[in-house]
């Protein structure tokens, strides 16, 4: 087995790490030497002094779902109190007024509602497209597309087909949680498998679609099971090239079920640790991002220093984490702050990672 | 620790942070303009292990503001009211008992400075807080308050300092300074003491031995050259009375100030530049505070990497930083401050107000003797699986008598107390004939030392034994000991000062003021006994399993093994920090006996025997 100083070495020099060589960095490297192993590969990747950002919102058409995972504090049952779901029409309002203020990308993602139909779905897709063209549709989480697979009696590639021919080209990468099967039927049982995930994904890439990938960590697995998820999405990205960053974040236990088995915030530490381990280990990443929105702004500032090169999005509108008492909201101009106070030059991208606008120091000045 | 500098500007910072060269005002810019925060933060933390080991502090405290009437008009302050505003209140003694709990060991009591309460009502406070909770310690006013008393009750600062020692105050909190510089406080804060009162106050509470903090409030209108300037001062003050604990940076808090030199909140990365940086200008400085109050436990958890070794506590009430807008829980459960210990990979030690370590919250820690007589072993240590906590012999036996570490090298009379649960090993820090560093300073001969105090270093559990077997059978006098405290004590209201470490070291080789003779004990007990003296011995728990054990002996021997011959080497830095030349620190520690042989064994015996003849209450 190889020794801690030799795969610092070997990660130093580019090497690529096998998994048992992932749990040990993560388990016994010293912070900073992880920050600084993740500044090195952060470094070949994208050389400079930029940080990209992208200036969008995060809206959600229906709280009601059928999944009931422990970690969300979001979902209501159908019929349940405080349930909605929203019109094309209201959604698109809303983009309009999104468009309005800059936004250049919807994340949009919803409960799986099995009361919508499939061509709500491509109707949201082609109505976007039509009608508000400032904005980069990227919408649906994995468990949306089974679930409309679920209503059609669609196969999965048949739903990413019609949704692409409607004019969706990038998918989110949430859901994938910890891709190891022990710990999804413990936190999220009805959502499907690991395998089901990666399915989606796969066979999106096959189609053409660029997808971010995530990982929440920070409630039941055990280290070796955070590296097989890496380990499981670098195969994927080796296989088909369609990832276009990874973003981990940590479990908010406020508000969930969860929260009886795992009262705390995963510490500020651990996310530093997490994300260089992310960034050394998944060599055929271009982008890791500091989740800022999930992880307080100051971590997203010091994650530019730990292997980060983008900092996500200025998420006007974000339900998900605020559910669970984590409210953090920022603007464009926020943003650009806080990535010119880390030390970085901020640039505004677009959801394929294009640069948009340059914030340059000198022209601030 | 590995380095691979991305800034070559820090090279030759780092070849004088190597060689324990002090850092200038360049240096320090040097060190805020780097874009390399992690080669800045692994910088500050070899300065921090070199300090504290793997140990970061906390205190289970309350904070207490007793009013928040003041007679100043801060603009920066959004706490502070005027008597008759609604929103005012003034706390009696009994109010703030009240609000004391016993599970705390730190009170920290600050407050507005209104003009109508009397002198006796604040030592009214700390008395009743003493009488009432003597586990608890009272650290108490900043200078700005010590300040206003001295004015307002027309007394030198001295005096109100004395008084308030005399009621129970320990230590004192660092706040009020801001930042030095004079046109800062003309623009922001023209109505406080400024550079020369506030250190004026500081170095009076030392000479007096009252222990304290120090603080910077940076992120508003200050430069960066300002906050250097600051440090620098504060550097050149330690270097002066040796009195100060601790350095917390503040981050400005903007909020409802009245005034905005900033409206936006410090970054994480000048947060973790000005700890890092004060870590390294401060040489002279023990502990780095990272107070999570004022940083966000965000970054103060990071900071744990980045050179502070402190996390200040638990903190009951917050309302000067909550007031202003800190984004901090009220409270911050212990077992979470644990956890972020924990994962910043530091063993999380609960401390006194003077930093001394009352329960460690992790397994497999060492202690380790934090003098120079002890590098042979510690040098060049493998520490494998253990943690090392840097430790004083009394408070290392004290932790032992506890079970909290299980292993290192104790004081003789420590072991002898903890033998039931200690096993002895092969190694020991004995004399030969002298020690140079187990000393008495004293105006008066061994014979007229009858009846006499003699003040007596906290630190130590064996030379005062020693000292007290000299006294009665050597010499046969009785005087009366009387406990220092850890940091700056007066020594002035003593007949003799017993010394140990390199605190003895420094006084032997330089002269302590106010005393005219010095004893070696070493020397008195060889001229006595004509046998070598064992002032401690390695020691592991006996229950730590076998192969743990082994392994532990395996990697002292080996230290000991590398350093052999090598003395003048691997003590030179120290030395330096002692103002002791190479020569001197190489005829030093060959001066000691490593080895634990025969005639080690058979002064151990002596001296236990002796020991149960001058207290024949006491086994040992």
């Amino acid at each position: 087995m190889i020794q801690l100083p030799a795969l610092c070495d070997k990660a130093r020099n580019g090497g690529r790490l096998a998994p048992e060589e992932g749990v040990l960095l993560l388990k016994h490297a010293e912070l900073l030497e992880l920050g600084d192993l993740a500044n090195g590969v952060r470094a070949r990747k994208n050389p400079g002094p930029k940080v990209t950002f992208v200036v969008d919102t995060n809206p959600n058409y229906t709280n009601v779902c059928n999944i009931d995972c422990i970690f969300c504090a979001f979902y209501r049952h159908p019929g349940e109190e405080g349930e909605y779901t929203y019109s094309v029409d209201h959604m698109i309002g809303e983009f309009r007024r999104a468009a309005a203020s800059g936004v250049t990308t919807v994340l949009l993602q919803g409960g799986v509602n099995p009361a919508l139909s499939f061509s709500y779905y491509l109707d949201m897709v082609r109505r976007t497209i039509a009608e508000v063209p400032e904005i980069h549709p990227h919408f649906f989480s994995t468990s949306e597309i089974i679930g409309m697979a679920g209503v059609s009696g669609l196969t999965v590639p048949e739903v990413l087909r019609q949704l692409w021919d409607a004019g969706l080209r990038t998918i989110p990468g949430g859901g994938a949680e910890i891709l190891n099967d022990r710990v999804k039927k413990k936190i999220s049982h009805l959502k499907g498998s690991s395998d089901d995930w990666m399915m989606v994904m796969r066979e999106a890439h096959r189609i053409g679609y660029r997808t971010t990938a995530t990982m929440m960590y920070g409630h039941l697995e055990t280290d070796e099971e955070i590296v097989e998820h890496l380990e499981r999405i670098r195969r994927l990205q080796d296989e088909t090239g369609g990832f276009t960053a990874f973003i981990p974040w940590s479990f908010k236990p406020g508000n969930t079920p969860l929260e009886k088995i795992i009262p705390h915030y995963a510490t500020p530490v651990r996310y530093l640790q997490v994300l260089a381990v992310s960034r050394i280990y998944l060599d055929n990443f271009d982008h890791i991002q500091a989740s800022w929105f999930s992880e307080g702004k100051k971590t997203g500032q010091i994650a530019l220093h730990f292997g980060a090169d983008d900092f996500g999005g200025t998420l006007f509108e974000e339900n998900v984490h605020a559910a669970a008492n984590f409210v953090n909201r920022s603007s464009a101009d926020e943003v650009v702050n806080l990535i010119r106070d880390s030390g970085f030059i901020p640039a505004q991208r677009d959801t394929l990672y294009n640069i948009l606008r340059v914030f340059d120091p000198a022209a601030a000045a | 620790m590995t380095f691979n500098f991305r800034d070559t500007s820090l090279i030759p910072v780092w070849e004088k942070v190597q060689k324990r060269e002090r850092l200038s005002m360049a240096d320090g810019l040097a060190l805020y303009a780097t874009p390399d925060l992690i080669s800045l933060g692994k910088m500050a933390n070899f300065v921090q292990q070199q300090k504290s080991g793997d140990a970061v502090y906390f205190v289970l405290n309350q904070k207490i503001e007793h009013t928040n009437i003041c007679v100043l008009s801060c603009k920066f302050c959004d706490f502070a009211v005027k008597k008759g505003d609604p929103e005012a209140y003034e706390m009696t003694t009994g109010d703030i008992l009240s609000t004391l709990t016993p599970d705390i060991t730190e009170v920290h009591i600050t407050g507005g400075m209104p003009a109508d309460w009397p002198w006796e009502r604040y030592l009214d406070i700390v008395r009743t807080i003493c009488r009432k909770y003597p586990n608890i310690d009272v650290k108490a006013f900043t200078a700005v308050e010590i300040d206003f008393f001295h004015k307002k009750f027309k007394m030198p600062v001295g005096e109100v300092l004395r008084q308030l020692k005399e009621a129970g105050l320990k230590t004192m909190p660092g706040g009020g300074a801001e930042v030095f510089s004079e046109r800062v406080r003309r623009l922001l804060f023209n109505q406080k003491i400024g550079a020369k009162g506030w250190f004026g106050v500081h170095k009076a509470a030392h000479r007096l031995g009252i222990p304290t903090n120090s603080t910077l409030l940076y992120g508003h209108i200050e430069t960066l050259g300002e906050r250097l300037d600051h440090m620098i001062q504060l550097r050149e003050a330690q270097d002066e009375t040796g009195g100060f604990l601790t350095f917390i940076p503040l981050a400005f808090q903007p909020g409802d100030t009245g005034i905005k030199p900033r409206d936006r909140f410090t970054s994480a990365i000048d947060d973790l530049k000005t700890i890092a940086i004060s870590r390294l200008m401060l040489d002279n400085f023990p502990h780095i505070k990272a107070y999570w109050v004022m940083l966000t436990e965000e970054v103060a958890s990071v900071a744990l990497n980045f050179g502070a070794d402190d996390m200040d506590g638990t903190v009951g009430q917050e309302r000067i930083a909550h007031d202003a807008g800190a984004t901090s829980p009220m409270k911050l459960a212990k077992d979470r401050i644990i956890r972020l210990i924990k994962d910043a990979g530091k063993i999380p030690v609960e401390r006194d107000v003077y930093y001394n370590p009352l329960k460690v919250h992790a397994d497999n820690v060492i202690g380790k003797i934090p003098y120079l007589n002890s590098l042979p072993f510690h040098s060049d240590f493998e520490k494998g699986p253990f943690k090392i906590l840097p430790i004083v012999p009394r408070r290392m036996g004290l932790l032992a008598a506890d079970g909290q570490l299980v292993a290192g090298l104790f004081s003789l009379m420590d072991y002898y107390r903890n033998e039931s649960t200690l096993e002895l090993l092969d190694w020991c820090i004995a004399t030969r004939d002298q020690v140079k560093s187990v000393m008495l300073f004293s105006n008066h001969g061994w014979a007229d030392l009858d009846g006499k105090r003699i003040g007596v270093t906290d630190e130590t559990a064996t030379s005062i034994g020693l000292l007290r077997l000299l006294l009665r059978k050597k010499y046969n006098v009785k005087a009366e000991f009387v406990r220092l405290h850890a940091g700056v004590n007066s020594y002035a209201d003593f007949d003799a000062v017993l010394l140990i470490g390199d605190q003895a070291l420094y006084h032997n080789r330089h002269g302590l003021a106010g005393f005219e003779l010095v004893y070696d004990l070493a020397a008195e007990w060889y001229d006595w006994k004509k046998m070598p003296f064992v002032f401690a011995v390695w020691a592991v728990k006996k229950d730590l399993p076998r192969e743990t054990k082994n392994a532990l002996c395996a990697t002292i021997a080996e230290s000991l093994r590398r350093t052999e011959g090598r003395y003048r080497a691997i003590g030179e830095l120290h030395g330096k920090m002692l103002r002791l030349a190479p020569a001197d620190v190489e005829e030093y520690l060959e001066g000691f006996n490593y080895t634990l042989g025969d005639r080690e064994k058979e002064a151990m015996m002596e001296f236990r025997k002796l020991t149960a003849e001058v207290n024949p209450g006491v086994t040992i």
